[in-house]
């Protein structure tokens, strides 16, 4: 991939580096920004600085650790006042998987403003560019007034593990993609009218563990991995939808359908009678079953 | 003791690759008999690949330092030192400290057994060096005394967290400075219902 | 002679991550160090106690990107290892795959940042160009360049397809011709070989004093590699030379990598030639009896060790585990012992240092 700067600067702009106790996964791929042709920063007209009053752009990583607090802020009350923050990684937004433990104090926009996130576990190099070409331009846009074009990114096909796409059509409210999922990704919500699921992807570390063990593919990981965004809409950032409760057939109470999928999961060809267990309760499922003559 | 001495030569011929295992065995299961009293057992087990773990518990807490000898006389190296509360720690009044050795590709777990309160355990420092940061760890995690320890300052905990933060087994978000995690969705819950 | 203290932190030393020594001078050389962790404390011993199996096996690979996939895989065989599960054959294969293209990508990104540390950029980005080559792999098989997301309790959940398998093994040729230029590079060529050969020696006898494992310790002569000497996986089916150097300087240690580098292509190559057909799974969703276990592994930088304790509950009662890095830190004050300041981050970084291990 090769991102065009649309003017080239004469006077390239720096990017700084903090790290808050990653697991270096963001590091190391930001080294590669430096050191690897094809993605180097370079080609957006930038270059890395080891002097933090040099930092026009500033890029954090890691959930920000009780230990590290100290450093990261002395370091960040030297960088210039109109410089861009870019939170790298899901862990400084929301902890990614290291979130509630007692020697993180993150998140990071707890002790500073942050101004454009990129998500990812770590993210691809193609979207750390992506996300670095967010704060240039944003970077000009505050320089020069009107608004930040969020501009498109060629795409390529290879199979990179991106953001969860939920379909609550098949989902069946297991809840087994809660149970496993290490960052506390997924939130289950009991409403008026279903069952409501909220993925967060800044908090998600896209693991696809979910979707692996998900019995009907409602979880599934797609390929799309350009997730930059204005910090401002970091809450937004979700996959969502509701499974709608359904009266049981067998006594009107609300209850959540098995999907299709699962009974064909569960046997091979169901029969009309399996089909009818799909829209009943359980107290109505297991009185059918005792109730069901023997043949 | 001369027969201790015997053994070790015996076992850096046969070591666990070489074959004798129950000569491996023996030898291991005599030098600690030897150090840390008669009562001293180790339960081998061997995994589909051939390779031994041994886990011994020790008769008391005074034969650490010469069980610890003993296992550096037979060239072992200490691997690791995992501190614990076991299930059911605080009805027993009970905690444990594993030693993990390793001999030349086998496991030998030396495991002691402690009070609950007022734990103390000696440095084992002078017979492994590498003990040290092991020690250091497991004072700062746990309300365990190391006595003897030559360095003993904290290691990897800040200075402003609360000393000893796996004694605890309430639930973390209780005494972390907030609960993250439950602020966070609040917020992404929230964010939701603004949208049109 | 005037004795004083300096301290150097990751700026100084060209780390990825936050570290900090306290060194003593006596006149421009090295007398002692304190090292001084816990930048990269997230407590995750603490968090593995409060989280279930499943949802250990994806906060374990974030302990570190560079090992990522060693601790997971380490960590489902001590699980295995108490719930009494056998992987199938062909997922013990998939593991030793996913773990040896880790450890090339490793090893070259740790002789990569040594170029760069010397002034050999050009060096550098050759090296880091190679390790593209992995890095690619990766992300085709696995869907991301550092975390794989290979391993489940009782397996895998990656398979190679008969493409997948053939595509992997070009790469694999397309590594060999590199990694032996390399080799000859590290080993000859006289601008590496005035900075890193005889400097930062660390003796056999400290190497075992100070019980250091991996690259750094068989970079001191010593012959020991978990994969032989506690043979898991696939491994008692694989064959390969542990590769040994007797320098205990810098040029030793990274000849050692280098030479590891090598053998993986040739141990993945081995896998794909024998990967027996069947199952990727044992059981989806195991119980998990009461016990303890141990698992060990040799992950690129050595010897790893978890220690498991359950009590039939859906989370462990104790996780712990040892790193390798965890006592290259101490050795590094013979290492440095007498060595000039300018030579400081080169040592530091040719013990291969892993911060976010060793802080955990
Ligand atoms: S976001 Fe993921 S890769 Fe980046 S530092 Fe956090 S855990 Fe590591
Ligand atoms: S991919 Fe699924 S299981 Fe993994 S972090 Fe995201 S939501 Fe959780």
């Amino acid at each position: 991939m090769h991102i065009q700067a649309e003017e080239n600067a004469i006077v390239p702009v720096r990017l700084f580096r903090i790290n808050t106790g990653s697991c270096n996964g963001c590091d190391v791929e930001l080294a590669v920004t430096s050191a690897v042709t094809e993605f180097d920063v370079e080609q957006l007209g930038c270059r890395y600085t080891e002097a933090a009053r040099e930092a026009d752009i500033l890029l954090i990583t890691g959930p920000l650790t009780v230990r590290a607090r100290e450093e990261v802020l002395r370091l960040y009350a030297e960088t210039p006042q109109d410089k861009v923050t870019v939170a790298v990684g899901v862990c400084p937004v929301s902890g990614g998987v290291f979130r509630d433990s007692y020697a993180v104090d993150g998140p990071l926009e707890r002790h500073l403003p942050v101004d454009v996130n990129i998500p990812g576990c770590p993210p691809r190099p193609q979207a750390l560019l992506a996300g670095i070409a967010e704060a240039l331009e944003l970077r000009r846009a505050r320089r020069e007034g009107g608004a930040p074009v969020r501009r498109a990114l060629p795409v390529d096909n290879f199979p990179a593990r991106g953001r969860l796409s939920y379909d609550a059509g098949s989902c069946v409210d297991c809840r087994i993609c809660r149970h496993v999922c290490a960052a506390g990704a997924i939130r289950f919500e009991e409403g008026e009218t279903g069952v409501s699921l909220t993925l967060w992807h800044n908090s998600c570390v896209f693991c696809g563990l979910c979707s692996h063990y998900c019995p009907t593919g409602a979880l599934s990981v797609t390929g799309d991995w350009r997730l930059d965004h204005p910090a401002a809409d970091a809450f937004r950032q979700v996959e969502r939808g509701e499974v709608p409760y359904a009266p049981c057939v067998g006594c009107g109470e609300p209850i959540i359908p098995a999907a299709p999928q699962l009974l064909h999961a569960a046997f091979r060809r169901p029969n009309p009678d399996i089909e009818r267990l799909k829209s009943l309760c359980p107290a109505c499922r297991q009185q059918m079953s005792i109730g069901v003559p023997r043949r | 003791m001369s027969d201790c001495i015997n053994l070790t030569s015996e076992i850096r011929e046969r070591g666990p690759g070489g074959g004798g295992r129950d000569g491996f065995e023996a030898c291991v299961a005599a030098a600690l008999v030897c150090a840390a009293g008669e009562e001293t057992e180790v339960l081998w087990c061997q995994d589909r690949k051939g390779v031994l773990t041994g886990w011994c518990r020790l008769p008391s807490g005074g034969s650490l330092l010469p069980a610890a000898r003993a296992v550096a006389e037979l060239d072992g190296r200490l691997a690791m030192v995992t501190a614990y509360l076991p299930e059911r720690a605080r009805e027993k009044g009970e905690r444990e400290i594993a030693y993990h050795f390793d001999l030349d590709g086998a496991t030998l777990t030396l495991t002691v057994i402690l009070p609950l309160q007022w734990a103390r355990v000696p440095s084992l420092t002078a017979i492994f060096r590498n003990c040290d940061w092991q020690e250091r760890e497991l004072m700062e995690l746990y309300d365990v005394q190391v006595v003897g320890h030559p360095d003993p300052r904290r290691l990897f905990l800040d200075h402003s967290l609360p000393h000893a933060p796996f004694e605890r087994l309430v639930p973390y978000s209780t005494f972390t400075n907030a609960a993250t995690g439950k602020v966070l969705w609040d917020k992404v819950l929230a964010g939701e219902r603004e949208e049109p | 002679m005037s004795t004083k203290l300096i301290e150097l932190g990751p700026h100084q030393l060209a780390l990825e991550e936050p570290m900090y020594f306290r060194v003593k001078l006596e006149g421009d050389r090295v007398a002692d160090l304190d090292v001084l962790p816990g930048q990269v404390h997230r407590g995750m011993e603490h968090l593995v106690m409060r989280r279930n199996f499943y949802q250990n096996i994806t906060l374990l690979e974030r302990l570190c990107s560079l090992c990522s996939n060693s601790h997971p895989s380490t960590f489902c065989a001590a699980v295995e290892e108490v719930a009494g599960i056998t992987i199938p054959e062909r997922a013990e294969y998939l593991r030793a795959v996913a773990d040896e293209i880790k450890r090339i990508a490793s090893h070259l990104f740790c002789c990569a940042v040594q170029a760069n540390v010397i002034g050999e950029t050009a060096l550098f980005r050759r090296v880091m160009e190679v390790r593209e080559i992995m890095q690619r792999a990766k992300e085709a098989i696995y869907g991301n360049r550092m975390d794989l997301a290979a391993n489940v309790i009782g397996g895998v959940r990656y398979d190679l397809s008969v493409e997948g398998a053939a595509y992997l093994a070009r790469q694999m040729e397309a590594m060999k011709q590199p990694l032996d230029e390399l080799y000859l590079q590290y080993s000859n060529n006289p601008a590496l070989l005035v900075r890193m050969a005889g400097v930062g020696v660390l003796p056999r006898a400290a190497a075992r004093e100070y019980a250091v494992v991996g690259p750094v310790a068989r970079g001191c002569g010593i012959d020991y590699d978990v994969r032989k000497k506690s043979p898991y996986g696939a491994y008692d089916r694989l064959e390969f030379e542990v590769a040994v150097q007797e320098g205990g300087d810098v040029r030793a240690r990274n000849l050692v990598r280098l030479a590891e580098a090598r053998q993986s292509v040739s141990l993945i190559e081995q896998c794909l030639a024998q990967l027996p057909a069947g199952p990727l799974c044992a059981d989806t969703l195991p119980e998990i009896p009461a016990g303890e276990a141990i698992a060990k592994s040799e992950a690129p930088r050595g010897e790893l060790m978890y220690y498991l304790r359950t009590d039939g509950s859906d989370m462990p009662v104790r996780l712990k585990w040892r790193v390798p890095s965890y006592m290259n830190w101490d050795a590094l004050k013979v290492m440095l012992k007498g060595e000039p300041v300018a030579n400081i981050p080169l040592i530091v970084n040719s013990i291969d240092p892993c911060i976010a291990c060793t802080d955990r």
